[in-house]
């Protein structure tokens, strides 16, 4: 645990050289995050099951204030501002749906069959914060928390026909949010990942750079703070978005393998800790964060490396952001929580 | 709450759970493929990419050579030249930018607005020269001003400039932008394209020394196309300076002289003087004329046409056209006949006026008739009679023969383009021409220059020359030497074409007729007259349509282009000649009143300048390498 926190600060710290104001507010959130983490890990997560309800309506509540008072941030309404600092809820959100979700299947366990008004109920819950995220304009993260809900899919026991259903309204709502829904310069990043020569100098560029960058670091990498894409802006938002193409141009192959051996470690982990958790909320609980951690990560590797469309979906423990940070360490403090209590009666 | 104490969950749970794992697994390592493919694999190629991203190379242009007179006044040189330049990327607020550009230039508002939002998109990160050559007033306005135009740099670049002007425009050239057909070929292989090269005249003949070599900088930029380093810089290498053999004062007079008349009694002309005992060219002016710093940021397109289209066609050079010669070219003639004893200096003519030849009369210039006369007074007073009967004693090819060996019907070989050759009739000339056989009839109009005859005002003055030194033909030069920073490369020396087989007692003989014509009261050639010095000339008037349809009419209510030619040909001091001079005054008319003064005026400034303040005369070697 530890050493995957110095490993990000010390990562973090050739990600954004040279901007101290903000690497010095990241630490600050680091330092924000930490206490979070040992204040989660401390409380029995037993205790924290009653007070699921209240988190997740506190965070409905965070996110829906967003949009009354939030200004537009890079096409966004997803910050709450308080004076110098500013909040992004729909982090938050997140850790109160696998929270809500975790407590619902404690209460109707997924072992036995789910019902239909189980899954109604489960989407419902997963419903409410997604709206409110695709209120506030922030598609990235609006997919990342209905992934999350889906997490808990495979752990649903259900007849082969609720799958057709799911999957043919699934495969309708996809083409109506399509059709409907995607705005154009979003729609034409999806399609610049299938065709990425599409229009190289504009929603191609980013994905275009961001594998120059990688590309470029070859076996060992260029070294600290010689990067000359991340350095001379050739990548934009690397700081946050593509910090990991500026782990791959300065630290090569061996930076980027030792990372992703890491994540793989610590979703295993997190997943062991669901297998050996002593009850189903736990279980659930460690399920829902190793999905938190799994799909920003998938998303935002896939997309640096070209493999997946350009989604502005932060790099979980990496990519500049207190709220992303704090929510992650949260996360980690709900398993450190869930793995201290599974001899513990 | 603790309803499931002591049970763990379901089989079930745990096999999905090891489902889950494996997903992942197998996610993260379709990541680790890809990263060994974009890392290891691949890497040299993004490694290039990464590079061409960040390293630019700026071309640093060479200031060209400069082009001198053989005294070292400077004809071209170059002149620095403030650019303006736009990175569309880095221009925040358009109409803001247009509207103070507007107010610190002579350009309004929308003009800028229409260049900058024009600019192309995949140059956004560049910056793209949007005005060429800002006045200095302009240029100090913006500079004092970038604060508020973020996006819109300066530069500064060289650029041709022609000191004088118009002076000696045809002679140097002008420059223009590579063509793309040039391109193509293998001798401009390092040029690009917009680059600028010499595409008439020295400039164009010179074009490799004056070129120089083109120097660049190698720096880092980041994505906006900002400098961030140097990373080395190969300082570019100056053009080499051409030394002329022209005279720029004698230029200037030869131009005055034309422009001063020009459009009164004529509308084009061409002069030309060479040294005798080189074959140096002094000076080469041709009117009307044209400003080559016009072109030298490449022309726009208004100012090309108004060029082309005019009818006076500036862009000729017309000291190297071909012309009818008149009687320029009895000198010729004379030598021929004497050479060959078909007359001697005494024999005489009597011209009454006209010459009858079977059954066609041929009219003398002076209709009453110049009564007896000799050799001396026919190249004196121009009598066409005389000329008349006695060519008809020659053979025509041994005529060109001896106009070959006096350097006509020959391209002089400049390379400055445009140069004709003139055209020397002869009975091959006249097969191969028309299939028909040559008839004694057309010796006549040949012997006083016309017929088919043609010469061009340089191939006047270096005949004149060749008959002045004695017989030794000279190419005439234009270059004196080339050279760099390091001192002269190369230097031309004068090139003996060839020494006529004419004895110097029938050379001799012409000159004293050519004399005569200036010096002696009643010659043609009166108006070139020197104070002090001796000067030879001879006037030609050379019909353009036959003499019946213009000779009822004033000399005014002759159309323009059915005017007679005007030539003067001149060459002193007699005693010991240094330079030729032709004039040559299309449809001028007057050979006497207007050709001949403009000889003496340049034959005047010649020797004005050789006259030392002390009263002594500069020997020709010494005006050779004294600058004045």
């Amino acid at each position: 645990m530890l050493g995957l926190a110095n490993l990000y600060s010390a990562t973090y710290a050739q990600g954004a050289p040279g901007l101290s104001p903000i690497f010095r507010r990241q630490l600050f959130a680091l330092s924000a995050a930490l206490t979070a983490l040992v204040v989660v890990a401390l409380i029995d997560y037993r205790k924290l099951e009653r007070f699921s309800g209240v988190i997740f309506v506190g965070t409905l509540i965070l996110l829906a204030s967003t949009l009354v008072f939030s200004p537009l941030i890079q096409g966004n309404r997803s910050w709450l501002l308080y004076g110098s600092f500013s909040v992004q809820p729909s982090e938050f959100a997140k850790v109160g749906l696998v929270v809500v979700m975790a407590h619902y299947l404690h209460h109707h366990p997924p072992v036995q069959k789910s019902t239909l008004r189980d899954l109604f109920i489960l989407a419902f819950l997963a419903f409410c914060p997604v709206f409110l995220i695709v209120l506030q304009r922030d598609l990235g993260v609006a997919v990342l928390t209905t992934l999350v809900a889906l997490t808990y899919l495979p752990f649903l026991r259900v007849t082969v026909k609720v799958w057709a259903v799911l999957g043919f309204s699934g495969a309708v709502f996809l083409l109506g949010v399509w059709k409907f829904f995607l705005k154009t310069y979003q729609r034409d990043r999806i399609l610049d990942f299938f065709d990425p020569s599409r229009d190289p100098l504009s929603s191609g560029y980013q994905a275009l750079q961001s594998k120059i960058a990688v590309g470029s670091g070859g076996i060992f990498g260029r070294g600290f703070l010689e990067g000359t894409q991340t350095h001379l802006q050739f990548l934009p938002t690397k700081h946050s978005d593509f910090v990991f193409s500026v782990l791959g141009e300065e630290w090569g192959f061996l930076g980027t393998s030792t990372v992703i051996f890491l994540y793989v470690t610590m979703l295993i982990w997190g997943l062991s800790i669901a297998r050996n958790a002593k009850d189903t909320f736990g279980a659930m609980v460690a399920i829902g964060v190793t999905g938190m951690f799994f799909w920003p990560a998938a998303m935002n590797i896939g997309m640096v490396l070209g493999l997946a469309p350009v989604i502005g979906v932060p790099l979980p423990l990496f990519s500049y952001g207190g709220s992303s940070l704090v929510s992650a360490y949260i996360g980690l403090g709900l398993l450190l929580n869930i793995s201290m209590r599974r001899y513990i009666f | 709450m603790n309803r499931d104490l002591g049970g763990g969950p379901e089989q079930v749970l745990q096999g999905r759970i090891i489902i889950c794992g494996i997903m992942i697994a197998v996610t993260f390592l379709i990541f680790l493929i890809r990263l060994f493919q974009l890392q290891i694999v691949e890497s040299n190629v993004f490694k290039k990419k990464a590079q061409n991203n960040s390293i630019q190379i700026i071309r640093l242009d060479a200031p060209r050579g400069r082009m001198l007179d053989r005294h070292g006044n400077v004809l071209a040189s170059t002149r620095p030249s403030f650019g303006l330049l736009a990175a569309p990327h880095e221009i925040h607020d358009l109409r803001g930018t247009a509207t103070l550009l507007g107010y610190l230039t002579d350009r309004p508002e929308s003009w800028f607005l229409e260049r900058l939002g024009s600019l192309p998109w995949e140059k956004r990160f560049q910056r793209t020269r949007i005005i060429d050559d800002l006045s200095f007033d302009v240029f100090s306005r913006i500079e004092s001003h970038l604060y508020a135009l973020p996006g819109i740099f300066t530069d500064v670049q060289p650029r041709r400039h022609y000191q004088n002007g118009t002076r000696a425009a045809h002679l140097l050239g002008y420059l223009g932008e590579v063509h793309a057909v040039q391109l193509k070929r293998e001798e401009f292989s390092d040029y690009l394209g917009g680059d600028v090269i010499g595409q008439s005249g020295l400039e164009k003949r010179f074009e490799t020394h004056l070129r120089g070599r083109s120097g660049g900088r190698t720096v880092s930029v980041d994505a906006s196309g900002r400098v961030i380093e140097t990373i080395d810089e190969v300082s570019p290498t100056r053009g080499r300076d051409i030394t002329l053999t022209i005279d720029l004062d004698l230029q200037t007079t030869a131009e005055r002289a034309l422009a001063t008349f020009a459009d009164r009694d004529f509308r084009s002309g061409g002069i030309t003087v060479v040294a005798v005992e080189t074959g140096e060219i002094l000076a080469m002016a041709s009117h009307p004329t044209y400003d080559p710093n016009d072109f030298s940021g490449g022309i726009d397109s208004e100012s090309w046409s108004n060029i082309t289209r005019n009818k006076g066609k500036p862009l000729l050079n017309r000291v190297l056209q071909n012309y009818p010669p008149g009687s320029v070219y009895k000198p010729i003639v004379a030598s021929a006949l004497l050479d060959d004893r078909l007359i001697t200096p005494q024999d005489e003519v009597t011209c009454n006026g006209v010459f009858r030849f079977k059954g066609r009369d041929y009219q003398c210039w002076k209709r009453t008739g110049h009564g007896k006369v000799d050799l001396h007074q026919a190249l004196r007073e121009s009598c066409d009679v005389f000329f008349y009967q006695n060519g008809l004693k020659i053979h025509i090819d041994r005529l060109a023969e001896f106009a070959q060996f006096f350097g006509l019907g020959a391209s002089p070989k400049l390379s400055l383009g445009q140069e004709a050759a003139g055209l020397v009739p002869s009975s091959d000339w006249k097969k191969n021409q028309f299939n028909e056989p040559w008839y004694p009839g057309e010796m006549l109009s040949v012997s006083i220059g016309q017929g088919a005859n043609l010469m061009t005002p340089l191939q006047l003055a270096v005949s004149y020359a060749t008959i002045a030194n004695g017989g030794t033909l000279y190419r005439p030069r234009i270059l004196r030497n080339i050279s760099s920073s390091s001192g002269i490369i190369t230097s031309s020396e004068p090139e003996v074409l060839g020494t006529l087989p004419i004895s110097s007692e029938t050379l001799r003989e012409v000159v004293v007729g050519l004399e005569s014509s200036v010096e002696h009261p009643n010659g043609t050639g009166t108006a070139a007259q020197l104070d002090g010095i001796r000067v030879a000339g001879k006037t030609g008037t050379a019909q353009v349509v036959r003499l019946e349809a213009t000779e009822h009419l004033e000399d005014h209510d002759i159309p323009v282009r059915y005017r007679d030619h005007a030539w003067f040909g001149a060459f002193a001091p007699v005693d010991k000649p240094e330079i030729a001079v032709a004039v040559f005054l299309e449809h001028g008319l007057h050979a006497s009143t207007a050709a001949a003064p403009m000889a003496a005026e340049i034959l005047g400034t010649y020797f004005k300048n050789r006259k030392l303040k002390n009263g002594k005369t500069l020997s020709y070697e010494r005006y050779q390498t004294v600058a004045n």
